[in-house]
């Protein structure tokens, strides 16, 4: 346990130096999107589950927002180049608003 | 907003025309000499035809007479006409006299005028619907049914009369009750009555027969009627009808057992029905909301095609049924042409079976896109629907529908109507060019997108999705 | 059908890149045309109708939504079948069968192309047939390549598995399904192959339209994380696969959703909870595999052990909690019977009862695959021998797809494409093994000696394997075509047969009878009938029915079910209840139609026992002594005096059916009838059709006091 506590800033070090700036960008934003998430989520804990569509759309609406930046992170991250024949920066990130127009239209219509 | 004034005017013309409300007066001059009635009431319907000896006393030549019927009888009357000693149809026009708005009238206009003294020989047919209710109203499977006629002893007419005889032929031999007024005669299947002399004009004296008659009481409640005329070669025709048992209610159950066995079982019922088609009808066809009817049979004859139509199960009393009829006709045998100028004669109605009773005729005429200054002759007084547009395959602006109704329509009513409109022969072209035009479309845009580049990136090799 | 073989035989002035697509588009627009064309026995035999009795449901609700647009067929409370409780139609059914026919219908209508809505809910399912051949070339040439690709749409235009649910007339959610399961796949295996995001969004999209389409969407939402996990399990899980999944279930869940009749239940039954852990495992699996690359084994190790121990614990107590307070629904009756096939017999009679819900034997395995039986190892083998990801998947498909094909015969529907697929990467792997040795090469003349032992009969036994295949590929054709004309072509609602003498007798008897409700009965009528007949009755008669084919409610059905099996006052009481006016059954005593409801009675007597208000009705009461159960004179007073045989039997004592048989003789059950002269107290005879195969009665209303 308490080789956690030097595990962990070793960890953190490691992350600030190594990763290229595009990729902080992303995971600034997933950060946000991961603090809107727990907001909602005790939200919901406090007032309860009525209604429930509309915290189920808000609440995939975070999550899916999330796997859609992390998926969008793995692709433009130059060391996964191999694993996606190539797809460009643009391309993927064409590919994140087409995915995000979609699941907006359909949490728009979700959230009643 | 030109063409609906025009269309306004036209319509109102045509009405004015169709039903040409005239007022006469009677005549003290005719006199009948000898009047021969005959009431068939073998059928469904009351069909009176009586051969008139007229007699012009007065010392001007008389050029038409007048035709009457009671009061109780005026809604019943579907068909009245009129023939001359030379079998010459005489031209019968409704009209109405002053005074006497309870009956109804015909004006009867003869060929050549009557000179004092003459006596020509009139024969006037009279066709009555509805005029014979069952009595008793429900009756159960096995029974027979009866119905009484309620008419006249004395034919109703605006002139003196000097002699006169009623003949009345029955459907059967066994009669319940009649009116018994000396003299008269009881025979096998009809009653005489007469010679009754010196009868006043306008009088009644009530004739009431209970009686038994088995033959079918089929009353189509509507049919619609669609002719579609194809410059193609070919005149669609499709009829929906809707038929319905008038005669005694069935009362009680229905047993099929009984209803097989039995050959004399349900007197009443209608099985089946002959419906005449055009020589010329081909691709026939039979059925109803819920799909293809397979219980007909058809019979190609010299000048008609005779078609069995048995419906899904047999009309009891208060039953009723509705299906679809359908053929084809070859157009030149009703679509006459010269240049641009086109001329349908086609029957307004149709056969539909034998003594056919129908309280409703729509008929609806679609021709080709495009036709322009439409005409309709009629044989006799319709109702003229507006004008309105069907759209079908290859169609821009839709195709004109002509569409006028009659209520009340028996067997004499199945005459030709005259139908002229323009249509420039160019216009045929239509329908293949859109068709090929559009694969031209297609095929353009299949070649435009083939060529096209979608890709989204700056890199040196082109990616496949 | 190699790049070579097609290079040596060049067609005049084409170069072979144009001959391969020639030959591919030919082989295609062949297919298509050919699973569109084998559909329509029926059609021309008999006319174009509707068949069985859910495709009348179907198109009863196609025709509203054409006539009363979609936010009302969404809103509709349906007040003519359940009396008096009424059905909520817009909330339980699956939409997407409609809404593709009502769109086609108005894209046709605005066209001025005019065809009946009829005729459009008729060929619906041969053109959809039509599209599934082309979609299951494109996915056999994401697993194999398009000689296969080619192999599996010829074999899926003709295999019986998939036509016998979807032949013109069958217009039931089947139809459309397999196409949008096979479309999703294809998107799916898309997605896996090249980890776009954009692939994953279609495939959301895909499956979006699998569940608006059919209940069977369960098994793709299972398949899918069981392929994730799979992959896991194999080490190859990659960037690609947690892009295609992560999307695919968020974006496909929150879609799924928009439907009425699944609501909440992505989240909240068990039939989900799989993907639901698969999604949380991928993400656990991606997030360890981040951690790997930034630190050193050992730290990783430690961090590792903690983050694991806390999760699991959490997520356990979760998920037992939750089951336990019932906020996740345990499974449906439907899926766990395919798990445990004993369940529905002993606790769900109605389940039990469908025919269609029976396990299967294995002739039928043969009768509606033939030789794909046989190649479908052959094409397991092959998928081994190469393994992608793709080729895991559909090994997972196939075996899976087996097992639920056993257990149910109405699944042969999801098994018939993963064996065309699997079987045409056989076919298409063998024959060009062989194909390639009928001409053996010039070069290898020189080396011929040393390899003489080798290839002596090589080109002679090539050529001898091709025959064969080829052999058993055109007694494929043969077998299905027979079988498509012979068995999954009858209309059901039309019967014929053939006279002594050869002419055909058609017994439109149903159609007569709905015809004869439709025209001759008041407008508000309530007409009671067995469960089977509910849908007929109200698109073809258009009158209200006590209870119909949806069978949600089974005390409503055990209800109908007393009155059935009960004597006439007992059973006059319940129709009293229920305000019925006309009551129908299905005789084939006369002709011999053994589907009718004398024979389904025994279910009709399970069902009615089986609730409170039925306990007195006990099966073994209309048993014989010996326990059999007979219509004759030995058969038990309680059946011979029942509302059923009465109604089915009344008159039919006097009747002579067959040559040198007593009247009375019921040529389905062979046996001439126990209770012949009896006298209806209760009803009234209102008509039978000519066959005797429909039966109406009505119910006399209650006789005037002091009379």
């Amino acid at each position: 346990m308490s080789s956690l506590t030097t595990v962990i800033p070793k960890l953190y070090q490691e992350y600030s130096t190594k990763t290229p700036k595009k990729l902080k960008i992303i995971d600034a934003y997933l950060l946000y999107i991961f603090l809107t998430a727990v907001i909602q989520f005790v939200y919901c804990c406090l007032v309860g589950t009525f209604p429930f569509n509309s915290f189920l759309s808000g609440f995939i609406s975070t999550v899916s927002s999330f796997v859609l930046g992390v998926c969008l992170r793995l692709q433009v991250n130059p060391e996964n180049k191999s694993e996606f024949q190539g797809l460009s920066a643009e391309r993927g990130f064409a590919d994140f608003i087409f995915a995000h127009l979609v699941l907006h239209i359909v949490v728009i219509n979700f959230i009643g | 907003m030109a063409k609906l004034r025009f269309y306004c005017i036209f319509l109102l013309y045509i009405l004015i025309k169709c039903e040409s409300a005239s007022v006469d007066t009677i005549s003290s001059d005719i006199r009948f000499k000898n009047v021969d009635r005959t009431i068939d009431i073998s059928t469904q319907l009351v069909r009176i035809t009586s051969k008139l000896t007229l007699e012009n006393t007065g010392s001007t030549p008389v050029k038409n007479f007048l035709i009457a019927v009671e009061s109780s009888a005026k809604n019943n009357a579907a068909f009245a006409g009129a023939k001359d000693s030379n079998n010459k149809d005489l031209r019968v026009v409704e009209t109405t006299v002053k005074g006497y708005e309870y009956a109804k009238f015909w004006r009867v206009d003869l060929k050549e005028a009557v000179n004092p003294g003459a006596t020509p020989q009139i024969t006037v047919t009279l066709v009555l619907t509805k005029a014979l209710l069952p009595y008793p109203t429900a009756i159960t499977q096995q029974e027979d049914q009866l119905v009484k006629y309620i008419g006249n002893l004395y034919i109703y007419s605006p002139y003196y009369i000097t002699s006169q005889k009623t003949n009345v032929i029955l459907s059967s031999k066994s009669v319940e009750s009649f009116t018994k007024v000396k003299p008269f005669t009881q025979q096998d299947g009809g009653i005489q009555y007469g010679p009754y002399p010196n009868v006043k004009p306008f009088s009644e004296k009530e004739l009431a027969i209970h009686y038994k008659n088995n033959s079918p009481f089929l009353t189509v409640t509507r049919i619609e009627r669609l002719i579609e005329v194809s410059h193609w070669g070919n005149i669609a025709v499709e009829e929906v009808i809707e038929i319905e048992h008038t005669g005694a209610k069935l009362k009680g159950p229905f047993s099929r057992y009984d209803y097989q066995q039995d050959h004399h079982s349900g007197p009443a019922s209608v099985r089946s029905y002959k419906t005449l088609l055009p020589a010329s009808a081909s691709d026939v066809y039979y059925r109803d909301t819920n799909g293809n009817i397979s219980t007909s049979n058809m019979k190609v004859k010299k000048d008609s095609v005779e078609l069995d139509l048995r419906p899904r199960y047999p009309l009891f009393g208060g039953w009723r049924t509705h299906y679809t009829l359908g053929y084809n006709v070859p157009s030149y045998e009703y679509l006459y042409q010269s240049g641009n100028d086109y001329l349908l004669k086609m029957r307004v109605i149709d056969h539909i079976y034998d003594d056919m009773q129908v309280d409703e005729v729509v008929t609806k005429i679609i021709l080709p896109e495009g036709s322009t200054s439409v005409k309709v002759n009629l044989p006799y007084p319709v109702t003229r629907l507006p004008d309105s547009l069907h759209y079908t395959y290859l169609d821009t602006k839709g195709r004109p529908v002509i569409s006028f109704t009659k209520k009340n329509i028996v067997e004499n009513h199945i005459e030709d109507f005259q139908l002229r409109y323009t249509f420039p022969r160019l216009l045929m072209l239509q329908e293949p060019l859109l068709v090929v035009g559009f694969l031209y479309a297609l095929f353009l845009c299949v070649i435009i997108y083939v060529r096209l580049d979608f890709s989204i990136h700056k890199a040196e090799h082109p990616h496949k999705d | 059908m190699t790049v070579e073989v097609q290079a040596k035989t060049r067609l005049p002035q084409l170069s072979s890149d144009k001959q391969l697509t020639f030959i591919k588009l030919a082989v295609l627009s062949m297919a298509a045309i050919l699973s569109f064309g084998t559909r329509l026995f029926s059609v021309l035999r008999f006319e174009s109708v509707i068949h069985e009795f859910d495709p009348y449901f179907n198109y009863r609700t196609t025709r509203y939504l054409t006539e009363e647009g979609f936010y009302n067929f969404h809103n509709w409370f349906d007040d003519r079948a359940w009396y008096p409780l009424g059905r909520i139609i817009g909330g339980t059914i699956y939409p997407g069968l409609m809404v593709t026919s009502a769109t086609l219908y108005n894209v046709m209508q605005f066209l001025n192309i005019t065809i009946d809505i009829r005729n459009v809910c008729v060929f619906l399912a041969p053109f959809f047939s039509s599209l599934t051949t082309i979609v299951t070339y494109l996915l056999t040439k994401e697993l194999k390549d398009e000689g296969a690709g080619l192999v599996a749409a010829a074999m899926i235009a003709i295999v019986p598995g998939y036509i016998s649910r979807s032949v013109a007339g069958s217009y039931d959610n089947e139809g459309i399904a397999i196409f949008c399961m096979l479309l999703t796949y294809y998107f799916w295996i898309k997605a896996v192959n090249t980890g776009t995001i954009l692939w994953a969004t279609m495939t959301a999209l895909a499956y979006f339209y699998m569940v608006s389409s059919w209940g069977g969407y369960v098994f793709l939402i299972n398949l899918i994380p069981l392929h994730v996990l799979a992959l896991m399990l194999l080490g190859r899980f990659s960037a690609r696969v947690y892009v295609a999944y992560s999307t695919l279930y968020c974006v496909g869940t929150i879609l799924s959703m928009q439907i009425s009749f699944v609501g909440f239940q992505p989240v909240q039954s068990s039939e989900h909870m799989l993907a639901l852990g698969t999604f949380g495992l991928c993400q656990l699996y991606a997030f360890t595999q981040y951690l790997r690359e930034h630190l050193s084994p050992a730290n990783f190790e430690l961090l590792f052990k903690a983050l694991l121990t806390t999760l699991l614990a959490t997520l356990g107590t979760a998920l037992v909690a939750l089951t336990l307070t019932g906020k996740i629904s345990p499974w449906t009756g439907r899926f766990y019977s395919l798990l445990d096939p004993s369940y529905a017999k002993n606790h769900i009679p109605i389940i039990a009862s469908v025919s269609e819900h029976q396990p299967t034997s294995w002739s039928s395995f043969y009768f509606d695959l033939q030789v794909l039986v046989f190649l479908f190892p052959a094409g397991l083998y092959f998928c081994f021998s190469k393994l992608t990801d793709a080729n895991i998947f559909i090994i997972l498909y196939g075996v899976l797809s087996i097992y639920f094909a056993g257990v149910m015969v109405r699944l042969m529907l999801v098994l018939a494409p993963v064996m065309c697929i699997v079987s045409g990467v056989a076919a298409s792997s063998l024959l060009s093994l062989h194909v390639k040795d009928i001409e053996p090469k010039v070069e290898k003349h020189e080396k011929k000696k040393k390899h003489e032992n080798n290839l002596v009969f090589r080109s002679e036994v090539g050529f001898l394997f091709v025959t064969v295949l080829g052999c058993l590929l055109v007694s494929y054709v043969f077998h299905c075509t027979w079988v498509t004309s012979e068995a999954y072509s009858s209309p059901s609602i039309v019967l014929s047969a053939r006279a002594h003498d050869g002419a055909r007798i058609i017994f439109d008897d149903f159609r007569e009878a709905y015809t004869w409700l439709k025209m001759n009965t008041p407008e508000d009528s309530k007409v009671m009938s067995w469960w089977d007949y509910g849908y007929q009755i109200t698109a073809m008669a258009n009158r209200t029915v006590i209870v119909d084919n949806n069978t949600w409610n089974n005390t409503h059905i055990s209800r109908v079910g007393q009155a059935m099996a009960s004597t006439e006052d007992k059973a006059y009481e319940i129709m009293r209840e229920l305000d019925v006016d006309y009551v129908l059954v299905i005789f084939g005593g006369l002709v011999g139609y053994s589907s009718d409801d004398i024979n389904k009675f025994l279910w009709m007597v399970r069902i009615g026992g089986s609730t409170e208000r039925g306990r007195h009705i006990r099966e073994a009461d209309y048993y014989t002594g010996a326990g059999e159960f007979r219509v004759d004179a030995d058969g038990s007073s309680t059946l011979l005096n029942c509302l059923m045989y009465k109604m089915s039997y009344y008159k039919f004592g006097l009747v002579y059916t067959e040559g040198g048989r007593p009247p009375g003789f019921d040529r389905v059950r062979g046996a001439e009838i126990g209770n012949k002269d009896f006298n209806l107290d209760v009803l009234e005879e209102a008509y039978t059709t000519e066959h005797w195969l429909v039966r109406i009665y009505k119910v006399k209303p209650l006789p005037n006091r002091g009379v």
